[in-house]
């Protein structure tokens, strides 16, 4: 049944230069299209979307792996915030992930400019230090706790002899209270070959021209450096800062493989807590507790905090290179 | 990381949907295979006892043994997704402190009566199966800690706390480079070794029947007080260094009989031997080891516990044990073969004799790593007395499990 309003309405003509049909179906090279990425959007669906809308679901309820999950509505988020009889330690590894974040992440950026621009600098064998810095971030990660143990040793360890020629005492690094979360950040930013690597990129991207003007007009290197690289390269850093922010507040492998030692003994977050960041409690509360609803319910607090978080640097930090 | 564990959840959620259209069907046809989850072995000839164990069973019972070998820091979360999916084994080891967990949610099954005779087995190792007096497993070995001694720095091993602390006090002042005892930490492993020191003055950490905390009494602030007056002959900044007591860098420490062979194999100059642990008012020690279980929705229970008593008989329980790195449960196996475990393993026995069970509560876990442990850390690092500590602990802990006492 037309109606006479729309009868009288002019055809529908497509606007000039665009199709009629809609994109992406009927089309055999779309079909193909589709096959090409099915791969990865099957992997997406069952492995990263099922899974996170699950654990949602889950942190409504007080699953714990064994009994059928209830439902518990809100329950696991306002114990997580208020109630400190349950979870003990909640804002505990709030407190420790923020300390870890703030010292880890200025760290591990300063310290990747810093090796970029070496290797930036140097004209013979950058392939070689290139590799050589990049070694710690595809050594093992139970390797990599190994070799700090050792070298934060307090009797043997090289960390203490290196400290003690400018006349340091040495430190009992793993097992003061206070020196854990410099000590993990310290091992972050010798982690740090990828910041590095994208860094190189940065400095590369810097057309010679600006550099030579800025010799012709008389600055220095430091001045240049300020001037010019700090500036160029924001654009990068505020991506290192992004994504350096979101792993730091993730962090996970390294404080249980650096406290798991002894045969996987002590895994309860080092010295009164010192080192129980986020998602080793999360992994706790999930495997060792018995209180998989309430991980699930962490790791959705983390999700929304991490989105905020991200979206103030958006916000407030200059992205732009100018 | 955060993915990895909500992938890990949810990824077991849709497994579970994947077994139960599966259904169980077609296995009735098949020949019997019973699945048995175990840690990975210790060592290769551990590896050959286990196989032999199988071999023997199957060609008795005519039947299939599987077993599925898991690295023993991966079992509990392995074991917990396997749940979850609903793909368990028929019978598996478990961790003592899960045996009541487990049990209480019915995830494994009580041993049927008349099944085994109860008194065929050590009571401490039996009663970490028991819960509410019931019994849901069967201890395959134990083990305890004792006391490890350098022989150059300890000439006769103390055996009271005050002998305890003279001894450290003396080795720190002929050497201070040199630590008197590796005094054990606040995190979970101290809280484990804890409950030794506890009944060695008499007292224990709770009492389930009346629900009350006991170990913010007396004994419990004498047994922390005792780890506290340690640490100034015994600091830090030695004992926390790789292996101390190995590299002769402390007189004393407190470990089980794993230590015995691998300290041997990798320093075979160090003369050290094992005593019982030192004591205020009586001996006592705690108790660890591998019980057995078998799943309610396992198949097979018959053959389960048939293979689970093939293991602890008087005939097989030594060797497997040995093999767990343990001492044998069976009271016959281990009177029998007690000779032939050698001198250093002597403390041991003695420590087992003396064994008290963790509470066979299903938050001690949590209770043990949450609120002892940093209790034991805080008196540790002198923020807070021992009795605070104790106290403060006490209460959590009774607000914890809703108790009154």
């Amino acid at each position: 049944m037309a109606s006479p309003v729309l009868a009288n309405k002019p055809a529908v003509t497509p606007p000039p230069g665009r199709r009629r049909r809609r994109p992406g179906f009927g089309r055999r090279d779309h079909v193909i299209g589709w096959l090409l990425i099915a791969p990865a959007v099957i992997y997406f669906v069952i492995f990263l979307l099922y899974p996170a809308l699950a654990a949602l679901y889950y942190s409504f309820t007080d699953w714990n792996l064994r009994t059928a999950p209830n439902w518990v509505g809100l329950a696991n988020y306002t114990d997580l915030l208020f109630d400190d009889v349950k979870y003990p330690h909640f804002w505990k590894s709030v407190q420790v992930t923020l300390q870890y974040t703030l010292i880890a992440v200025p760290l591990t950026l300063g310290t990747a400019l810093v090796q970029a621009l070496l290797i930036n600098a140097i004209r013979r064998g950058s392939n070689l230090f290139r590799l050589l810095l990049f070694l710690p971030v595809v050594t093992a990660e139970a390797a990599v706790g190994a070799i700090w143990r050792w070298l934060y040793d307090p009797q043997y360890g090289l960390v203490n002899t290196l400290i003690g020629i400018f006349g340091i005492p040495p430190q009992n690094w793993l097992n003061t209270p206070d020196l854990v979360i410099p000590a993990l950040s310290f091992i972050a930013a010798w982690q740090c070959g990828i910041s590095m690597i994208i860094y190189l990129a940065g400095l590369k991207g810097i057309p010679d021209s600006i550099r030579e003007a800025a010799i012709i007009d008389g600055a220095g290197p430091v001045q240049r450096f300020w001037k010019i690289v700090v500036p160029m390269l924001r654009p990068t850093t505020f991506y290192l800062l992004v994504t350096g922010v979101i792993a730091a507040l993730q962090v996970f492998g390294l404080v249980y493989v650096i406290f798991s030692g002894g045969g996987g003994r002590s895994v309860t977050g080092g010295p009164e807590q010192a080192g129980l960041t986020y998602v080793l409690h999360l992994y706790l509360f999930a495997f060792r507790y018995d209180a998989m609803g309430a991980a699930c319910a962490m790791s959705f607090i983390l999700f929304v905090f991490i989105m905020i978080i991200t979206a103030l640097q958006f916000k407030f930090v200059k992205q732009e290179a100018s | 990381m955060i993915r990895r564990v909500t992938g890990a959840a949810a990824g077991m959620a849709l497994l579970a949907g994947l077994v139960a259209c599966g259904g169980d069907n077609g296995t009735a046809s098949e020949a019997t295979t019973l699945t048995y989850w175990m840690f990975q072995d210790r060592t290769p000839q551990a590896g050959e006892v286990v196989e032999k164990l199988r071999a023997d069973f199957e060609k008795a019972n005519n039947v299939t043994v599987k077993i599925v070998k898991i690295p023993k820091d991966d079992y509990n979360t392995k074991l917990g997704s396997a749940v979850a999916a609903g793909t368990v084994p028929d019978v598996g080891i478990l961790d003592q402190p899960l045996v009541a967990r487990y049990a209480l949610d019915g995830t494994i099954k009580e041993v049927p009566a008349g099944t085994v005779d109860e008194k065929i087995y050590y009571e401490g190792a039996l009663n970490t199966n028991k819960v509410n007096d019931k019994l849901y497993g069967l201890p395959l070995d134990h083990t305890a800690v004792a006391l490890f001694y350098n022989k150059k720095l300890v000439p006769t091993p103390p055996k009271t706390w005050d002998e305890l602390k003279a001894t450290a006090a003396k080795i720190h002042q002929a050497d201070p480079k040199i630590a008197g005892m590796v005094v054990p930490k606040g995190d979970g492993y101290g809280g484990w070794m804890w409950p030794g020191f506890l009944g060695a003055a008499g007292g224990s950490l709770v009492d389930e029947k009346s629900k009350k905390i006991l170990f913010d009494q007396q004994p419990g602030v004498d047994a922390l007080q005792l780890w506290v007056d340690l640490l100034p002959s015994s600091p830090r900044q030695i004992t926390d260094s790789d292996k101390p007591f190995e590299n002769g860098l402390a007189g004393m420490m407190i470990s089980g009989p794993w230590d015995v062979a691998t300290i041997k194999a990798d320093f075979p100059d160090l003369e050290f031997s094992t005593a019982p642990l030192p004591y205020k008012t009586e001996p006592s020690g705690n108790i660890g080891g591998e019980n057995a279980v078998v799943f309610s929705k396992g198949k097979n229970a018959d053959l389960a516990w048939k293979w689970l008593t093939f293991l602890t008989n008087a005939q097989n329980n030594t060797t497997l044990a040995q093999a767990l790195g343990g001492f044998p449960t069976n009271i016959e196996a281990a009177e029998r073969d007690a000779a032939t475990f050698g001198p250093d393993q002597a403390a041991f026995l003695e420590q087992l004799k003396v064994a008290q069970a963790r509470p066979a509560l299903p938050e001690w876990i949590q209770i043990n790593d949450e609120i002892i442990a940093p209790a034991i850390e805080s008196a540790l690092s002198g923020k807070v007395t021992s009795q605070q500590a104790l106290t403060e602990a006490a209460d959590k802990t009774r607000a914890l499990l809703k108790w009154n006492g």
